[in-house]
């Protein structure tokens, strides 16, 4: 599949790729903090990430400018996309949507 | 648990600590999330990310110059969130329409006095001042960002103005 050259793209982040894309996915419904997230995710996905794995997606997104901190009065800030973020995101399930499509079609005529 | 985020370079536990720690609290302790933290801070010391709410020092290491010289001429930051960019986009339009306005209106009553011309030629620039101002500088206080956006806009039309008067001697 080709792939648009502005996309920002999450190949990169390794191990943090699939993260990545379900914190992208949580934070599409609007701000959460880690602890949100967390909760979020296991009921989109089945999957409780561990803080460890969350954070070091959280730091690459934020590091990229794909999600960023909100001001908060403690020091537990809540994320929101950016709009680079939200590109990436579209740009992904776009390019996963793809990929169903053709499995679906080619299951079907098999 | 908690002493698991010792394990975490200093810039990381000030920027993530504290939250890093409510999410840890809110989960069954078991070998699986010893081994996912210990994998999380080896992670966080082989591929440090830039850790944007650490202090200035610890923000700065690891970056090139070229990219600390451009968050600082980005001030309030290049990544701007869709609000900010809506506002953006809204003010330097409203600013164009009003600045288009005003010189059709002096080219009827002064019709190509230099004045009125430096004004057209000095709106384009001015808009992206409005721009640059609104989206780029709304993190700074108010009184920078009139400073730097009426200074920005008169100098431009200053500019443009000694251009027409040159060319109308000329």
């Amino acid at each position: 599949m080709r792939k648009s050259k502005e996309d920002p793209e999450l190949d990169d982040f390794g191990r943090f790729s699939e993260p990545a894309l379900l914190i992208l996915v949580s934070l599409a419904e609007g701000p959460k903090h880690g602890y949100s997230m967390t909760e979020d995710i296991e009921t989109i996905s089945g999957t409780r990430l561990g803080p460890g794995t969350l954070y070091g997606a959280i730091a690459r997104l934020e590091s990229r400018g794909l999600i960023e901190p909100l001001k908060s009065e403690d020091r537990r800030n809540p994320y929101q996309l950016t709009g680079l973020g939200e590109r990436a995101l579209r740009a992904r399930l776009e390019s996963i949507s793809a990929v169903v499509r053709a499995g679906q079609r080619r299951l079907a005529s098999a | 648990m908690r002493w698991l985020i010792h394990l975490y370079p200093g810039a990381w536990r000030k920027r993530y600590g504290e939250e890093f720690a409510a999410v840890l609290a809110s989960q069954r302790a078991s070998p699986g999330l010893v081994l996912d933290v210990i994998g999380g801070a080896v992670d966080a010391r082989l591929h440090p990310q830039i850790y944007k709410s650490s202090s200035n020092q610890n923000e700065n290491e690891g970056e090139t110059m070229t990219n600390q010289m451009m968050k600082r001429c980005a001030a309030g930051g290049p990544r701007l969130s869709p609000t900010d960019q809506k506002i953006a986009r809204t003010t330097m339009l409203a600013s164009t329409l009003a600045l288009t306005m005003l010189y059709l209106v002096l080219t009827k009553i002064y019709r190509s006095a230099p004045p009125v011309q430096a004004l057209g030629y000095a709106i384009f620039p001015a808009t992206w001042f409005v721009y640059e101002q609104t989206a780029y500088l709304h993190k700074r206080r108010r009184f920078t960002q009139v400073v730097i956006g009426f200074a920005g806009v008169a100098g431009m039309y200053l500019v443009m103005l000694a251009a027409c008067e040159i060319a109308v001697r000329l």
